[in-house]
């Protein structure tokens, strides 16, 4: 309940096909430079396995951050939104555009 | 509710088939970078590995000639004097045997006695034969032919007998192989001495039906016309400690591997009833062989260089006369990318690699053979190295960015990238460097490395 009202409503937002597309992206990305980073300790080439693990984690890293930084907003709204709906005494109903 | 329940089937459809032409679009891709075919579960060479109809490198002059043997000797010669006035191939030899056992003696990195014993060991199989003699005889060793068998021998089309020679050729450790026409003018002048006061053996093609060796000549059969072209990787973790005794082991491996594979090669098609003259390094160059069989392009480092491998092969051949389909020359974009990238060149410690932007007909030395478009290499001040490091080196074998050991999924994709896009070579060329390899690896670490490994290679 929010703010008092006996109703809320909860949007779940459909992420852009481009967000997905990015996703999967990085994902292929993120394997590519993991087996990178195994295959080359196994060839003994040190200093690319090591790179390649840098660039593993600087990689899931920004992939947090990115799938964090988009929900913060989301949420901000999405409570906003909420709340205008529940202060205009509209009725409750439970949406999802997925 | 019936229209809504119609958009979601719609919709799921949608994904459905988004999902499938993604994943054909990623399994496409794959299969252009890998060769993997769909076909029987067959393995293909790469598609981006592109068949042509003359080698990158095949302009000729009428100075292209059939080609000495024997000029190692010509090279060791000078070399021996320079240093200690006066020498033979011989005394360069028990000179080096001094000086490295010198080295064992101080614990010198990739010198132990075990290191320089791995590489003498691997000699073994090579040092046992010769050319026409033993495992490289010109003749049948041991097969019984289908006439001591009672049958007439193998007859098959052209493609069929190739496919077949092939597979035997993997089976026995062939990396690579391909079959090229006979061309006389790539035979050497001479067969290979054994020592420098031995005399000149001519090889000579003659209208007989077997081939033959005596003291004065090797006979090539004229009906030979064609050569079975092999590529045998070599161990490049081995490798990539040269230049040490123990990096050594590896081209020492490469050879004896060789004289096992072509000697079995032979001994199977003279088994199908026809006549087959195993070489490794001797009787005839090699390296134009395997550029006309498409095992190959002629690089910065005047040798070979294999689209899988790089040029960390040890290269051998089968003449015969079984006939078989011919396979065409490749282009992986090799020749554009050593114009841009030199790293062999600037790797060489001794300097014996061109710089030059172009391939061009400029010879370096009687070591050359003139009368075709290369970057020639300085191959004196390559010796003095091999001296002055008492290895044969290899630096420039380890430096090529194609000389990989191809476990990572990332280099197929940008060696592919490479063959279609050669704008990329630069950036290629600078990550190769920034990601460190062709850098020597710790020799004492290799025996640890080999005894846990799990792998077979």
């Amino acid at each position: 309940m929010i703010n008092g009202a006996d109703v809320f409503t909860i949007t779940i937002r459909k992420r852009a096909w481009w967000f997905w597309a990015l996703a999967g992206l990085w994902l292929l990305l993120e394997i590519l430079l993991l087996q990178t980073a195994v295959a080359s300790a196994q060839e003994r080439e040190y200093r690319a396995a090591t790179i390649s693990w840098m660039l593993v984690g600087l990689l899931a890293t920004l992939g947090c951050f990115a799938w964090l930084r988009r929900r913060g907003p989301h949420k901000r709204s999405n409570l906003s939104e909420q709340h205008r709906e529940a202060t205009t005494s509209e009725p409750a109903s439970i949406s999802t555009a997925n | 509710m019936e229209e809504e329940r119609r958009q979601t089937g719609r919709r799921t459809l949608l994904k459905a088939g988004g999902l499938v032409v993604a994943s054909g679009a990623i399994g496409s891709i794959w299969a252009f970078v890998t060769g993997v075919s769909t076909k029987g579960n067959a393995r293909k060479r790469a598609m981006w590995i592109r068949i042509v109809d003359r080698p990158t490198l095949s302009e000729k002059t009428s100075d292209y000639k059939r080609f000495s043997g024997n000029d190692m000797f010509a090279l060791y010669r000078p070399l021996k004097t320079q240093r200690d006035g006066a020498g033979s191939f011989e005394a360069e030899q028990a000179s080096k045997a001094e000086r490295v056992a010198a080295w064992i003696r101080e614990r010198k990195p990739g010198y132990s006695l075990p290191d320089v014993q791995l590489s003498e060991g691997a000699w073994t199989v090579m040092h046992s034969t010769k050319p026409g003699v033993g495992l490289l005889s010109w003749t049948r060793i041991s097969v019984r032919t289908p006439a001591e068998l009672g049958t007439p021998r193998y007859t098959a089309p052209p493609e069929e007998m190739a496919s077949t020679v092939k597979a035997a050729a993997r089976l026995y450790g062939a990396g690579l192989v391909g079959i090229a026409p006979m061309n006389e003018a790539y035979v050497n002048l001479q067969a290979l001495r054994e020592s420098e006061n031995e005399k000149d053996k001519d090889i000579v093609f003659g209208d007989v039906d077997v081939p033959s060796v005596s003291d004065t000549k090797f006979v090539i059969p004229k009906k030979m016309k064609w050569v079975i072209a092999i590529a045998i990787p070599m161990d490049l973790d081995l490798l990539s400690s040269a230049p040490t005794a123990l990096g050594d082991a590896a081209s020492a491996l490469g050879y004896s591997h060789s004289a096992f594979v072509v000697s079995s090669l032979a001994e199977f098609i003279r088994g199908l009833g026809y006549e087959a003259i195993p070489c490794v390094n001797d009787t005839a160059q090699s390296v134009p062989f395997a550029v006309d069989a498409g095992i190959g392009e002629l690089g910065r480092l005047n040798k070979l260089v294999t689209p899988e491998f790089g040029p960390a092969v040890r290269l051998c051949k089968v003449f015969t006369d079984l006939p078989m389909a011919c396979d065409k020359p490749v282009d992986f974009g090799l020749v554009k990318f050593c114009r841009n990238c030199k790293k062999c060149a600037e790797a060489c410690p001794s300097r014996a690699l061109s710089f030059d932007d172009e391939p061009n007909f400029k010879t370096r030395g009687p070591w050359n053979n003139p009368g075709h478009k290369a970057w020639f290499e300085d191959s004196y001040k390559c010796l003095q190295y091999w001296q002055k490091s008492n290895s044969a080196c290899g630096i420039c074998l380890v430096s090529c960015p194609y000389t990989k050991g191809n476990e990572a999924w990332v280099h197929e994709g940008v060696k592919a990238t490479a063959s279609i896009a050669p704008a990329a070579d630069p950036v290629f060329r600078i990550m190769d460097n920034a990601f460190g390899y062709g850098k020597q690896h710790d020799p004492e670490q290799w025996w640890m490395n080999k005894s846990q490994s799990g792998r077979r290679g």
